[in-house]
């Protein structure tokens, strides 16, 4: 996943790399010390862990990078080729590819490999599974509508943008201020359209759903249970806007990890929107006086 | 002219005054007494001597001055009476919406001071020095617990029994009679008796350590009750219900019904652990299953969802008993800890003995 916080690491490795916590704090600082005089002295163990977890996490962010820079790739070449409805067909296999793969950010919150509230990264994560897997692949009658053109793109951009920032603060050690720039001012366009797409697409598919009758468990049965995907879709539609103010409120919570969290969503609620406004005006103003 | 003013913590005699002085002897009087004096060094205040005073600042978390000048009290104020002051000062600011904390110093373990109201602010001074500096947190609105319990279960107490008497599934599409099992019939005793039962637990039994819980956990905790009940309800009195067998349904109920009385029971032996001044202390529990387990009331709690599963049957039944665990299991392993921390055998307080937390034998 990407890396919330390169800091995080250091705390795993003992107060002795303490002082070294202070070296990153900023991202844009011009020349980090090179690879190897960064790693601490405590047992040459957690000297290699370290490193093994920074490589596992390059190669993570840097291939995933790839897989949403082939979507918007594509995208791009079937928009202009064949129009909107054939922009699916076109991103299908590495969409999926590069969503899914999003499951082990999850896995690396939960070993704590990074520093990031699995509480806040479970709902986003799984509201884009709900679409790509949910939506796109489950009613195929969706696959040819306007806003997954849209969709796609939002996201696609927002997640290239994210991706090679992390990939370069853990390969480099720090990301460029054009990026962190970038970071905090796509998402002014970004998310409306991002959320638009979801809730849209969402929308759209309800009657198909209806009709097809899929992944539906109906009663009786021996366990009493339940299930109507089509009633469930618009659960899901309901709590979507508020939902994303939970996730605003779960990060809020976990303060620490505030600017880096953020870039886990793609679509906000205006709450968001405005919050993500605030934290942009102090992160470009803190680079500009460093 | 002089004129007795009744104050509920009147300890000075007002005296008339035109010039909206204050009493630097007893601050807290403000707001009801109009005071003067002959010259401030020989004001004299109501149990007759004079006093020295207790300056406390009043700081928000931020470092913002909440009461500018701060506040002047008795030497022997109480934090209560502290409370009351800024009550006094701040009319929203009711004593039981008011967090108050020593400063915290920044990179120190552990957690900031709670004031607790019945010590004397005099204790919280270090040294000499009659200056305090208090932190100031607004809880919010808050609401007592009794309210809040009664709202939450009041939801399930009155959905269940609509999904079973009315016919509420024609308007999910199914039409016609309906088929009521006898296990439909005993599961709403059941759980009707058991909403009312902690419903009459709130009101008779419980000792809480707390007087008050924010409003926002009306709306959070009543989300939780009513929505699972309804969830629930819906399967359990569905018109497609398919029941277990008679021997089933008869070891899960009895099962239950037992665990609902060793819950009660647990209940009244943690009622008497506390004295009734609601001080809210906190003893070692013990006898019944207490001795065995720190948290006895929820392990029966979870218990007896599991014997209403067992006899009923739902999945949704189970996803409830699922979630209701890991919340009591969560404010258990909090319980436990901070009774073990508590009592930890020095300076001759008694040692917490080896228990299990909540769910013997997995924890």
């Amino acid at each position: 996943m990407a890396v919330e916080d390169v800091d995080g690491i250091y705390a795993h490795f003992g107060g002795s790399s303490a002082h070294l916590i202070k070296l990153h704090q900023c991202a844009h600082l011009a020349s980090p010390p090179p690879f190897s005089i960064r790693i601490p002295s405590p047992s040459s163990m957690a000297g290699f862990l370290y490193a093994l977890r920074r490589i596992y996490l390059s190669l993570y962010n840097w291939t995933v990078f790839i897989g949403w820079f082939q979507v918007l790739y594509f995208a791009v070449k079937a928009l202009r080729e064949g129009g909107p409805t054939t922009v699916y067909d076109a991103v299908e296999k590495p969409l999926q590819l590069a969503q899914t793969a999003a499951v082990l950010e999850i896995l690396h919150g939960i070993v704590g490999l990074v520093r990031s509230p699995v509480s806040a990264t479970l709902p986003q994560i799984g509201s884009r599974l709900f679409l790509v897997w949910g939506i796109l692949w489950s009613i195929p009658e969706t696959r040819t509508h306007v806003l997954v053109s849209s969709l796609v793109i939002s996201w696609s951009i927002t997640e290239i943008i994210r991706y090679s920032f992390f990939g370069m603060k853990e390969a480099l050690g720090f990301a460029p201020s054009w990026l962190l720039w970038l970071r905090y001012s796509t998402f002014l366009l970004l998310y409306p359209t991002g959320i638009t797409s979801e809730v849209g697409l969402i929308y759209v598919a309800l009657p198909f759903i209806k009709a097809s009758e899929k992944y539906c468990i109906r009663m009786p049965n021996k366990w009493n249970f339940t299930f109507d995907y089509f009633y469930a879709s618009i659960i899901a539609l309901a709590i979507y806007v508020p939902g994303m103010f939970l996730v605003l409120l779960i990060i809020q919570v976990n303060k620490d990890c505030l600017p880096n969290c953020f870039n886990h969503i793609s679509s906000g609620s205006p709450h968001m929107y405005g919050y993500m406004l605030g934290q942009r005006k102090k992160a470009l103003s803190k680079s500009k006086t460093a | 002219m002089r004129r007795e003013i009744s104050h509920p913590t009147s300890k000075c005699l007002g005296i008339n005054a035109t010039d909206g002085s204050s009493c630097p002897a007893c601050d807290l009087l403000l707001a009801s007494c109009l005071a003067n004096f002959f010259s401030s060094s020989s004001h004299v205040c109501g149990h007759g001597r004079r006093q020295r005073r207790m300056k406390v600042t009043l700081v928000s978390r931020s470092g913002r001055e909440v009461i500018k000048g701060g506040i002047e009290l008795a030497d022997e104020a109480t934090v209560n009476d502290l409370q009351e002051a800024i009550h006094a000062r701040i009319k929203k600011y009711y004593p039981s919406r008011q967090r108050l904390t020593l400063p915290f110093l920044a990179g120190s373990k552990g957690k900031p001071t709670v004031l607790i109201p019945k010590n004397k602010l005099a204790d919280y001074c270090d040294g000499n020095t009659n200056n305090l500096t208090v932190v100031f947190k607004d809880l919010g609105v808050q609401v007592s617990y009794s309210t809040l319990f009664f709202w939450e279960y009041l939801g399930p107490l009155i959905i269940y029994p609509i999904c079973y008497y009315f016919p509420v599934y024609k308007y999910f599409g199914y039409e016609g009679e309906r088929v009521v099992y006898p296990v439909q019939t005993y599961a709403l005793y059941y759980w009707c008796f058991h909403y009312f039962k902690r419903i009459m637990e709130t009101f008779f039994i419980h000792r809480f350590s707390h007087a008050t819980s924010p409003l926002s956990n009306v709306f959070r905790n009543c989300a939780y009750y009513w929505t699972f009940g309804t969830y629930i309800a819906y399967h359990v009195n569905h018109p497609l219900y398919t029941p277990v067998s008679d021997l089933q349904m008869k070891i899960g109920f009895t099962f239950g019904l037992i665990c609902q009385i060793s819950n009660l029971y647990c209940h009244l032996i943690l009622r008497n652990l506390r004295s009734p001044s609601g001080n809210g202390g906190y003893q070692i529990p013990g006898g019944f299953l207490f001795n065995i387990v720190t948290c006895a009331n929820y392990t029966t709690e979870i218990y007896q969802w599991l014997g209403f599963n067992i006899a009923t049957q739902t999945i949704a039944g189970y996803v409830f008993l699922v979630v209701a665990t890991l919340i009591m299991t969560n404010w258990a392993l909090a319980k436990h800890r901070r009774l073990k921390k508590l009592f930890d055998g020095k300076e001759g307080r008694p040692r917490y003995p080896r228990r299990w937390v909540i769910l013997p034998p997995f924890i």
